[in-house]
């Protein structure tokens, strides 16, 4: 199993490969990369189509579900669940900090992922922070942003994604690779399709449930405090992906945005 | 490892060098930062209903500068605002803001706020860096952008983790008024509703 993981790891430069090709790709749309703009929406009409419906399929099974996880579901057993998905996202984090050019990085976060899967019962414990590997969670959509010259508020454009919700060419790319370089995905995959499904199935399912309840104050906040819900949650969505690449780029932390933000004129 | 020893002496040395100047620079800054968290943490231990909003909005009125940065969210569209129009308008967000960071602070969980740095920029405004810890889970990252535009100090933008409220409300703003035919009025009229519901 740790072979076939390691082989993966060898195999992180195709990925690597598609990475510059894909931020290339999306280096193109350069001519809009102020900021200052609104995201860059050019599908808003089949956006704001697809937002309704995830909106209605929320209000009616995800939400409620979502808060009675959170209210009745024992604290420990929602950390334990969180601790899982994020244990099964490490081999992915750790693929792509070896493409972000920081394999010391990677090799903490593998360290992480056979302390939690072993001592730690599969994830259920992140014992790893507990003895000083502190956690990271990286993905494809950070390593395009990473590369690519553009501003991270260009994401390419905007998309709302059926059950996924908020995402752009970057980011859904991005969820694309790491869907496909998952080691899980793959093993489960080649025992057989039905146990590939069921293993995404359930970890997608898992997944929405965690994530939802853990966004359940944000939103309503956002939703309450709104005129158009659908804005402002596209300007936050994209402001707080910016935040994450920006601060892997430029470890200087908030300044440089800062800088960027005066250019911009917010009051002319 | 008397070597590594003197590495990280000279190393903390450096970062204190670099450190102190900025933090001597910019205390005003993180003061109003203090002074305002701990006002509000004292009015959500002491007050509730009606009695908290009015005492957020009091503190709002105090510390932020609401006229900029409700000129920052109308962006282009305040230009074309008359003073009447703006009046309502300011007077509207800030009803709104009062109202919902009255009921953001709904129960009072133990939360701390401490002021890790402070950061200057080439005009004038400061940006103090906190955290915002919570007895469970993760702190929250909280910046408070500062600037003085002639009436002292004054909070100009609050980002939570990355997501600033004033370009949000940009946004927001925005893509009202252009899907009801580009006029500031209907968005003044919703948010006057809202105020009144």
């Amino acid at each position: 199993m740790i072979e076939r993981f390691m082989n993966r790891i060898e195999g992180a430069r195709l990925p690597a490969l598609a990475v510059a090709a894909v931020a290339a790709l999306l280096g193109g749309c350069a001519g809009r990369d102020t900021g200052a703009n609104e995201p860059w929406d050019p599908i808003e009409g089949a956006n704001r189509f697809v937002f309704s419906i995830n909106r209605a399929v929320d209000i009616i099974a995800i939400r409620p579900i979502a808060v009675l996880y959170r209210d009745w579901m024992p604290p420990p057993a929602q950390r334990g669940l969180h601790n899982v998905l994020e244990n099964l996202g490490e081999p992915v984090t750790a693929i792509a900090e070896v493409v972000q050019g920081t394999p010391g990085r990677a090799g903490t976060t593998l360290a992480r992922f056979l302390v939690n899967s072993t001592i730690g019962i599969a994830g259920l414990f992140d014992v790893a922070s507990a003895i000083g590997l502190p956690k990271t969670k990286e993905g494809f959509g950070n390593t395009i942003g990473y590369y690519a010259g553009v501003e991270p508020e260009n994401g390419g454009f905007y998309i709302v994604l059926p059950m996924i919700g908020p995402s752009n060419a970057r980011d859904g790319v991005g969820m694309a690779i790491d869907a496909s370089i998952d080691p899980f995905s793959i093993v489960t995959f080649s025992i057989s399709n039905t146990a590939g499904w069921i293993y995404a199935g359930a970890r997608f399912g898992a997944t929405v449930v965690d994530t939802r309840s853990r966004t359940l104050y944000a939103l309503d906040d956002l939703e309450r405090n709104s005129v158009d819900y659908y804005a402002a949650l596209r300007s936050a969505y994209t402001q707080q992906r910016a935040e994450i690449i920006r601060q892997k780029r430029d470890r200087t932390g908030p300044r440089a945005e800062l800088e960027r933000r005066d250019k911009l004129a917010l009051v002319r | 490892m008397l070597l590594l020893a003197s590495r990280r002496a000279v190393l903390c040395l450096a970062v204190a060098a670099l450190a102190l100047p900025a933090r001597a620079a910019d205390g005003p800054a993180a003061q109003l930062i203090e002074k305002a968290a701990a006002e509000v943490i004292e009015l959500i231990k002491t007050t509730t209903g009606p009695q908290r909003e009015a005492g957020i909005r009091q503190v709002l009125l105090n510390y932020f500068d609401l006229p900029y940065m409700g000129r920052a969210a109308l962006a282009t569209h305040w230009e074309a605002t008359g003073a009447v129009q703006r009046e309502r308008f300011l007077k509207a967000v800030v009803s709104a803001e009062a109202r919902a960071y009255s009921e953001r602070f709904g129960q009072y969980g133990g939360q701390t706020l401490t002021v890790a740095s402070v950061s200057t920029r080439p005009n004038a405004a400061s940006v103090v860096d906190s955290k915002l810890t919570q007895s469970n889970g993760q702190p929250i990252a909280i910046q408070w952008e500062v600037r003085d535009s002639g009436q002292g100090l004054r909070i100009t933008d609050v980002k939570i983790e990355g997501v600033s409220m004033v370009m949000t409300r940009r946004s927001d703003f925005n893509s009202y008024i252009s899907s009801h035919g580009g006029k500031v009025e209907p968005l003044i009229d919703e948010l006057e509703a809202r105020a009144a519901r």
